[in-house]
């Protein structure tokens, strides 16, 4: 095959991959601190792209016309309103089931994110209609050979790299992130050490959050579209690479992620019968890949009290 | 003069047996209610009516008059259950004629029949299963291919599309197993998304497009005319009502049988604590098979069966949303409640389609209604009662 | 008191001077072709109203609109219960393909009159024999005969195929691909996508390998949107040539300046050359909707008065609607004349071309690519 063409694929995939990276990584964020998977994640995601999409209708209409302007606000408005609802969600759902059984918490956040999705599709205009997304990043592309290096692929690209970069700096080097980690480690002891636990819970929902709204202005920048829908599968997408590189590692979330992008591309390439097939074909692994590994890549060590 | 053994327990008059009569008064109101519902047209009407239904219910339990139809129907339940289904048929009676009430009246039945399945799995033994509308739409696409290409017939059709159902979901058992809470709902999950896509880009089985499924015929008597006896006609949905009824009952019994039995009883034991089960020789493999296995199998006779009355199968169907509404009518009902499972379906099948103001908003009043129960009454509706260990135990 | 609700229902209203006849209307009013759906209804709702404003009419209209969202479960669903309501007397149904095909035995199962305003699937009318089926717009047939000689004319020699996996994908696939070849055309490759897929990166990656000159599109408006704009993204530099699925405002919208130089096909002349079109569109916009009537508004407008002519002559009666029906001939309309086959099918001769030139359909032969001062990409 073309050395560009196979350079094609691998763009697409890491594209893919780093959307997928970036909610996983949500995932595996909120499981380290409360162990608990908030479902609802995927559909936090959708309401963050239409946020920024209606910041733009609406600086659009005051007249604003500039991208260079209009660009960050969207990013800003919408990482400020996805963490606002992610705290509000700890605050109201999460914190108040955690004495009861997990599986209360998770049909709670697969509720909630029905509702999220369903008042979307009701309340916004049209929400039922993919709505267009306006293209903010320059669109100039080089062409070498069979493979299309466009400019706003690789500032995407970039940025979702800067943001992980930044999440690692963040847990690893900062106050914050010590007390993240403590939490995650061990809730009781990080509470005797004066650690404020519903704060940290709220700042890390805010946080995950606040990632999943970058991943919905990327998704619509990417596909110039978005609609109410888009949340459900990335969800289900990033947590099964959450999954798969083990729940509470932020590394393995990102692996996870780039691996599921990699068995969808393959699977485009690689099955006869289609590109149709690839997701099929990617769940089937990943059910495969359950049985083997329960826990996910990285092994979990799982005690009970009995 | 003989002394009072001090030792001999006190006597006790046993408490006598509840009365029949405030279950049968409930039952009547119920058929009343339900006749008027579906009888009704306007709008208007129609709120009026829910809104009565939510003050009587309230105000009952505020009386207390919901303790003695509790204890009536936890007692007399082979009376009133057979009192339900003269219910059902009264019912269906009144709408002999009315094609779109007798279908909706169908879809109660068999989603019941789906829902006390997924019961058995996630009620009685603590398996997360997201993927019941997969099974169920795997029982109709099995109708619909065989009805279509072979001459099995098509009362065994319903057997093979329940069997097939279990057989697929035998194909999960190793991840399940294997898996507990949250990762256990990924494989289901998983498994549903997968089922659908599979559905969709599979041309052989119809694809988007989906499948015509041959209306049932038993005997020569084809389901799918219209019956006329003596001068009266009937919807040709009758006949679909009563087949649906014959299974309803026999899930029914065969759900309540087994909570009662030591089946049952070793299910309850694994679902509250694995570890200590197995301490006791409980084999918990043993019994999470057997609980997904026998669900899936009710699932996908409910499947098949409803496959052939709508007469359409297709993926978008059974969704992973619609596994959603299964696990909803569930929590709603009451988790592990047979009775409590049935009235949720009424309520989650019948009140969208009458208010039809309501009926695009569905999904999301669905999501808030359940968040709303988890938060404030877990239990549900209509909670399964604790277990009675001694028989003859009265409450 | 449950009694005295009862009674309340049932009481009908005070007797009218005329009776109530109600009459159905099913189109996709959400999803992603919700514009033709409201356009449809809209027309549909105005045949309806102007009847009703008629004071020579025998009975009062009552139009039930149902949405089957383009998608075949819930149009059975939707059918099924307008087809049980036994006060519906016909209907005017369905924009999408996908949905009229599946609904088709539904009606026949319950014996309603209807009469299709907007799918092109062949099969729909030609399947069966059903006599309740009827339809007023044309098949898909002629459209993509139409296509492959435009094509072709224009000196392209290469083709790939991109359609959904619906019957009216693959209808569109099977006439295109057997019109195209016997012009001497060479299809390189065919695609089936599913009709909400969200990312083609990976066909189109294998599209770019094969190097087309023409990518034929047979879908509908939302995938159409993203196929093109993917395209565009992966540097694909062939002609978008699309069918009746993608003529529709929506398509323009969605794409901006990318939409510039596709190709799209349907039957029927647009609607202000029809021979009522005028007429139409004048009444339209003095009722002041929302959406446009867009490209099958007169058809469906065509479709409700056809069955509301019909059901004045012979009574709110179905069996009668359809023996009644089946007689059309050279019944004058908006759309021209409708006869209606032994299949329900009318004939619709013309065929129109358009090309999408600074953002807007502009028929073929008035556009600047015809007289040559444009070109399509890589015409030779």
């Amino acid at each position: 095959m073309d050395a560009g063409l196979i350079a094609q694929y691998v763009m697409n995939g890491l594209m893919l991959g780093m959307m997928y990276a970036l909610v996983a990584v949500g995932f595996t964020l909120f499981f380290g601190v409360l162990d608990v998977i908030k479902f609802s994640h995927g559909d936090v995601l959708t309401v963050g792209a239409f946020t920024a999409l209606a910041t733009f209708v609406g600086l659009s209409a005051a007249g604003i016309r500039s991208d260079l302007l209009l660009l960050p606000a969207m990013l800003v408005a919408a990482i400020a309103a996805m963490a606002a609802l992610g705290m509000l969600i700890a605050r109201c759902l999460v914190l108040p089931l955690r004495s009861a059984p997990a599986l209360n918490t998770l049909l709670v956040t697969l509720m909630l994110g029905t509702a999220l999705r369903e008042a979307v599709r009701l309340f916004y205009p049209q929400g039922a209609n993919p709505k267009p997304f306006p293209a903010l990043l320059p669109a100039a592309s080089i062409p070498l050979g069979q493979f299309n290096l466009r400019l706003d692929n690789s500032i995407m690209l970039a940025a979702g790299v800067g943001v992980i970069v930044g999440l690692q700096l963040l847990l690893n080097r900062t106050r914050l992130g010590l007390a993240i980690r403590a939490v995650a480690q061990d809730e009781e002891t990080a509470r005797t050490m004066g650690i404020n636990f519903n704060a940290i819970v709220l700042v890390t929902f805010a946080i995950g959050s606040a990632l999943a709204a970058f991943a919905g202005l990327m998704n619509g920048l990417y596909y110039n579209e978005i609609n109410f829908g888009m949340g459900l599968l990335l969800g289900v997408i990033g947590f099964t690479a959450a999954i798969i590189g083990g729940l509470g590692s932020v590394y393995g979330a990102i692996l996870g992620g780039f691996l599921f992008a990699a068995l969808q591309t393959i699977g485009a390439v690689a099955l006869p019968f289609g590109s149709a097939y690839k997701d099929v074909f990617a769940f089937a692994v990943v059910i495969v890949f359950m049985a083997w590994r329960p826990t996910g890549l990285i092994q979990e060590k799982i005690s009970e009290r009995v | 003069m003989a002394e009072a053994d001090p030792q001999a327990a006190p006597r006790v008059a046993p408490k006598p047996r509840a009365s029949l009569w405030p279950g049968v008064a409930a039952l009547v109101v119920a058929t009343a209610y339900l006749i008027t519902l579906l009888a009704v047209e306007r709008q208007q009407l129609i709120m009026g009516l829910l809104a009565l239904a939510i003050v009587a219910f309230v105000a009952a339990s505020w009386l207390g008059l919901l303790a003695p139809v509790i204890r009536s129907f936890a007692q007399r339940e082979r009376a009133l259950g057979a009192l339900a289904i003269l219910a059902v048929l009264a019912v269906a009676g009144y709408f002999r004629e009315d094609h779109f009430v007798l279908l909706l009246l169908v879809t109660v039945l068999l989603y019941t029949v789906a829902c006390l399945g997924l019961n058995i799995q996630f009620g009685y033994a603590g398996v997360l299963n997201f993927a019941g509308a997969s099974f169920f739409g795997i029982g109709a696409y099995t109708s619909a291919v065989l009805n279509a290409h072979t001459v099995v017939p098509h009362l065994v059709v319903l057997l093979v599309g329940g069997l097939l159902a279990a057989l697929i979901g035998s194909l999960l058992l190793l991840p399940v197993l294997r898996t507990r809470g949250h990762y256990a709902a990924l494989v289901t999950i998983a498994f549903a998304l997968l089922l659908k896509t599979f559905l969709e880009v599979n041309d052989v089985l119809g694809g988007p497009q989906g499948l015509q499924v041959r209306g049932m015929q038993v005997l020569g008597w084809s389901f799918n005319d219209n019956i006329s006896i003596g001068g009266i006609e009937l919807s040709f949905y009758m006949s679909y009502l009563a087949l649906s009824m014959l299974l309803l009952v026999g899930a029914f019994i065969l759900v309540l049988r087994l909570e009662r039995s030591w089946i049952g009883l070793n299910l309850d034991a694994m679902r509250l604590d694995e570890t200590a089960a197995s301490c006791f020789g409980l084999n918990p493999a043993r019994w999470k098979i057997t609980a997904f296995t026998l669900g899936n199998f009710l699932i996908g006779i409910a499947g098949a069966l409803f496959g052939m009355v709508g007469g359409f199968v297709a993926p978008n169907n059974y969704t992973f949303a619609d596994s959603l509404i299964l696990v909803s009518i569930l929590l709603l009902g009451g988790i592990g409640s047979p009775w409590g499972v049935a009235v949720a379906t009424v309520i989650v099948v019948v009140v969208p389609e009458k208010l039809q103001t309501i009926q695009e908003y569905r999904f999301l009043l669905y999501a808030l209604l359940v968040i709303v129960v988890l938060l404030f009454r877990p239990e549900g509706l209509l909670p399964r009662p604790v277990r009675r260990y001694f028989p003859g135990w009265r409450q | 008191m449950l009694a005295a609700v009862l009674a309340a229902s049932t009481m009908s209203a005070t007797a009218d001077a005329k009776d109530k006849v109600k009459v159905g209307f099913i189109g996709p009013l959400t999803g992603g072709v919700s514009v033709n759906g409201i356009g449809g209804r809209n027309s549909a709702e105005l045949s309806v109203r102007l009847r009703n404003a008629d004071a020579k009419a025998k009975y009062e209209y009552e139009l039930v609109v149902l949405d089957d969202e383009c998608k075949p479960n819930v149009a059975v669903q939707v059918a099924t219960r307008m087809a049980a309501d036994k006060e519906i007397v016909a209907a005017a149904t369905h924009y999408c393909s996908s949905t009229a095909i599946a609904t088709v035995d539904v009606y026949h199962k319950f014996g309603l009159p209807v009469v299709v305003w907007g799918a092109v699937l062949p099969d729909i009318t030609y399947r069966n024999k059903y006599a309740e089926v009827h339809r007023v717009n044309g098949t898909m047939i002629n459209q993509n005969d139409a296509n492959a000689e435009l094509v072709t004319k224009l000196g392209y020699k290469t083709f790939a195929v991109i359609h959904d996996t619906t019957d009216y994908g693959k209808g569109h696939n099977q006439y295109f691909s057997a019109a195209v070849t016997k012009l001497g055309g060479k299809i390189l490759g065919t695609f089936g996508v599913t009709a909400d897929q969200q990312d083609f990166t990976a066909e189109l990656t294998q599209i770019k390998a094969l190097n087309p000159q023409v990518i034929y599109f047979g879908g509908l408006t939302p995938i159409g949107v993203r196929i093109r704009a993917q395209m565009d993204r992966l540097g694909i530099k062939a002609v978008f040539d699309g069918t009746s699925g993608i003529v529709s405002d929506a398509f323009i919208q969605g794409l901006g300046p990318l939409a510039e130089g596709s190709l799209a096909f349907r039957e029927g002349a647009p609607t202000e050359k029809l021979p009522g079109g005028k007429l139409f569109m004048e009444k339209y916009t003095a009722q002041k909707y929302d959406n446009p009537p867009e490209a099958y508004g007169a058809f469906a407008f065509a479709a409700m008065d056809l069955i509301l002519d019909t059901i004045e002559k012979v009574g709110p009666n179905r069996k009668q609607v359809i023996a009644e029906l089946r007689k059309t001939k050279d019944r004058d309309s908006i759309v021209g004349k409708i006869t209606f086959d032994d299949h329900g099918q009318n004939t619709v001769a013309v065929i129109t071309r358009y090309v999408i030139q600074d953002g807007k359909f502009v028929e073929w032969e008035d556009s600047q690519y015809a007289s040559g001062k444009r070109k399509l990409p890589g015409q030779p």
